[in-house]
């Protein structure tokens, strides 16, 4: 693809991408046709010499692709484009100027790891962000995602049900709702384990929910026992786990003490 | 084991004090002139004979000795102890001689008055130059040299680039434990000179070959580089990579277990992995040297150690705060210890706000954020023990909670999470507090044949670890040929003067 092409198109994808509403379906056409020129021109994964302006080119496509993807809705895409531009941004941080879209596209990263349950992942990548701990409270984007893990670690729910509003850019939106599916999930299970019943009105509260029909719904797909004339719901609580000695086990292990201490006399 | 000189940032602060003050001292020396049993030279010397005795006998055991000498002696050397060591080892200039000699910076005219009464001595006997592994380890001494000052680290990085090429050109086996120590060497450059990140693929590349040659030595001290780069450049992911793409050698020296170990710990920790980060940084501290000897790794490690104790729900012994060489160096930690204790939020921030520099000197500050939700479960765990019904209200203004609502989910959370017995009835608002679990079970079962299989594994190991010297059987199968031959003879004299010495014996009765 000649070169004045590609720029073509990625004007055009600017263009497109930046349009109120996005056009979603022409960006993703767009994008596609891109990333073949990219990998033509060897810029989607650089190794070596290239242009700078070059490099800042295939930052800004890719992060648009990023930003794509979730408004797509597309996870699986998000993390291909995340992985891609992990490259701008580490090994190439020395040379490229800095993006405006950088720490965006990394706290998104962050969302969604907190979003599929990664923890230890989600750390991971906090440690391995390039920048010192007071930045990333200073640094919306980041503050964020990583506020919402210390309200989720801490049992504090209600406190990410309450930054759902706060999010710094229209994509964390998106994160939003799986997020609350995440917390409600959380929340039934600490309250099968901490209560025996519940009114029904409160465990609407408690469960961010408004219509006693999705609670009932919730309920039901819980398995909890829900007795709509007293209007409570009772948790069928886990019978106590019977002790019983692991024969098996002492068997097996007072077997191999026997084999090692005649080794030893 | 003194060659444990751990490289964590403190120590680094700490390693070029010690220098300075050595150097100081050198001066000190060379003023009153004190006579030190052996001169540093001579050492130096000694352990060249013992590498060759080394190769000759195929022993690597001399080597390790000469090895585990290293620091204490490279504290000594300098330019012109290095100098008069070469000079004596190779009597003839050669090519070996003038590529050592120009590392070094020209000697002064005062030093070459000096050479010239010597000189004429050695001549009289023609030594053969010493094995390659002699130059090798007079290249380790230089490079250490070297890192003594800061005008020379651009020169240490090319001394060791141009050593490990020679190294790996002669590729002799009896090399490899001092292969391992110049791989350390060829770091400390990179990291003096600032440019660690650049070693990495030189690294990657001799771990691969040296994982091929079974070069258990080498493979474990690159092992151990690798994983500092990354963990000093937070690259988590990639060192947890290698973590499981490797297999760290067993033969390892302790010293090289103790670092692979806190790398691993420090890698656990940082994926929430708390009880095998525990377990790490536990052997670590285990295999460390004393501390006297090592205090910079040995507060690394607590550091890390205390944290992550902190982080598991537990508090740590209240000793190490007072161990002489961490006293000062964890109060800061202490401080933290004492918050998480007390349940305090408040006290807790306070003292994390106030070390925050300390913390994230250390790296330890994401961790210790961490630490918050630990404090409120502390906080939770002492109140239900105290209190066998508790309304939300006040285990909100106990711990200073923002709301009613948040202290109902967290005490719900505490409950699922087993932190606490109990259950919360809401119609009331409070808490109940339920019996503590009893402490017999299967469980203490469990932990009671990890025991015994650890104690058992140590006495198959230290059988395993027993040493006989090459050979020696033969002179006991001679001593006893020679006790069998002795007695055969004893017999037959007692045969034959039996009949003598009845009389004798008889006459005496």
């Amino acid at each position: 693809m000649a070169p004045h092409k590609l720029a073509a198109l990625y004007s055009d994808l600017q263009k497109a991408f930046d349009a109120h509403p996005c056009d979603i379906k022409r960006c993703g056409s767009l994008l596609g046709q891109l990333k073949i020129g990219l990998i033509q021109a060897g810029l989607l994964l650089p190794s070596g010499e290239h242009k700078l302006e070059d490099l800042v080119v295939a930052r800004d496509i890719l992060e648009i692709g990023a930003f794509w993807s979730i408004r797509a809705k597309d996870v699986p895409s998000f993390d291909r484009y995340f992985s891609q531009l992990q490259t701008f941004y580490t090994d190439y941080s020395s040379v490229l100027p800095p993006s405006k879209r950088e720490f965006p596209i990394r706290g998104l990263n962050l969302i969604r790891l907190l979003t599929q349950n990664r923890i230890a992942d989600f750390h991971t990548t906090l440690e391995s962000l390039p920048l010192p701990a007071d930045e990333i409270n200073e640094n919306p984007y980041l503050r964020h995602p990583v506020n919402l893990e210390r309200w989720l670690m801490e049992g504090s729910y209600s406190k990410v049900w309450n930054a759902r509003a706060e999010a710094p850019a229209e994509e964390y939106k998106f994160f939003v709702d799986s997020l609350m599916g995440t917390i409600r999930n959380e929340i039934a299970s600490c309250e099968e384990t901490a209560y025996e019943s519940l009114p029904l009105k409160d465990a609407a509260t408690l469960l961010f929910f408004t219509s006693k029909s999705d609670l009932l719904r919730f309920a039901e797909k819980r398995g909890w026992e829900v007795n709509l004339t007293a209007a409570t719901i009772t948790f069928a609580r886990k019978s106590e786990e019977n002790m019983e000695i692991p024969k098996q086990k002492l068997i097996a292990a007072n077997l191999a003490y026997a084999r090692e201490l005649e080794q030893i006399v | 084991m003194p060659d444990v000189e751990m490289k964590a940032a403190d120590k680094a602060k700490g390693d070029k004090k010690d220098e300075k003050k050595d150097e100081k001292k050198k001066e000190e020396e060379e003023k009153v002139v004190v006579k030190p049993p052996p001169t540093p030279a001579a050492e130096i010397k000694s352990n060249v004979a013992l590498i060759e005795r080394g190769v000759a006998t195929m022993e690597p055991r001399f080597t390790h000795r000469v090895l585990r000498t290293l620091t204490a002696l490279r504290k000594r050397a300098d330019d012109k102890v290095l100098r008069d060591v070469i000079e004596e080892l190779y009597p003839k200039a050669g090519p070996v001689k003038d590529s050592l000699l120009s590392w070094l910076p020209p000697a002064g005219p005062a030093d070459h008055s000096m050479d010239v009464d010597p000189a004429p001595t050695p001549t009289k006997t023609a030594t053969p130059e010493p094995v390659p592994e002699g130059e090798i380890y007079l290249r380790l001494q230089m490079i250490h040299n070297m890192h003594k000052s800061p005008e020379t680290y651009k020169k240490s990085i090319e001394l060791s680039h141009e050593t490990v090429d020679k190294m790996q050109a002669l590729n002799r086996r009896s090399m490899d434990p001092i292969a391992a120590k110049l791989w350390y060497a060829l770091e400390r450059s990179y990291e003096l000179g600032g440019q660690l990140a650049d070693a990495r693929p030189r690294f990657l590349a001799a771990q691969r070959t040296a994982s091929l040659r079974h070069d258990d030595e080498t493979q474990a001290s690159l092992i151990n580089r690798l994983l500092r780069s990354y963990v000093s450049y937070s690259m988590y992911d990639q060192a947890d990579k290698l973590v499981s793409k490797t297999t760290f050698p067993t033969s390892a020296g302790n010293p090289q277990f103790a670092r692979y170990h806190y790398y691993l710990g420090r890698i656990k920790a940082v994926q929430l992995n708390y009880s095998e980060a525990h377990t790490n940084l536990q052997q670590a501290i285990r295999r460390a040297p004393p501390a006297k000897t090592a205090p910079g790794f040995y507060q690394a490690v607590h550091k890390f150690f205390v944290v992550v104790e902190l982080l598991m729900g537990e508090i740590p012994d209240r000793g190490i705060f007072r161990h002489p060489v961490l006293e000062k160096a964890l109060n800061a930690y202490f401080e933290i210890v004492k918050a998480v204790r007390t349940g305090s939020l408040s006290q807790f921030q306070t003292t994390l706000s106030k070390h925050a520099a300390q913390f994230e000197a250390d790296k330890t500050y994401t961790l210790i954020v961490r630490l918050r939700q630990n404090v409120i479960k502390t906080g939770i765990r002492r109140l239900s023990l105290a209190y066998s019904r508790i309304a939300l209200r006040d285990i909100c203004v106990k711990l200073h909670l923002d709301s009613e609502e948040d202290a109902e989910y967290i005490v719900g959370k505490a409950i699922r999470d087993g932190v606490i017995e109990g259950r919360i009835v809401h119609e009331s608002g409070w808490m109940e507090c339920g019996a503590q679990k009893g402490g017999y079970g299967p469980e203490v079962g469990d932990v009671f044949s990890r025991r015994i299989g650890y104690c058992l594994e140590l006495h198959n190991e230290s059988v395993k670890a027993m040493r006989y010297p090459l050979n020696a059987h033969r002179k006991e199968l001679a001593a006893a040929e020679g006790a069998r031959e002795r007695e055969r003879e004893l017999a037959k004299e007692i045969e034959e003067g039996d009949l003598d010495d009845d009389e004798g014996l008889g006459g005496d009765f």
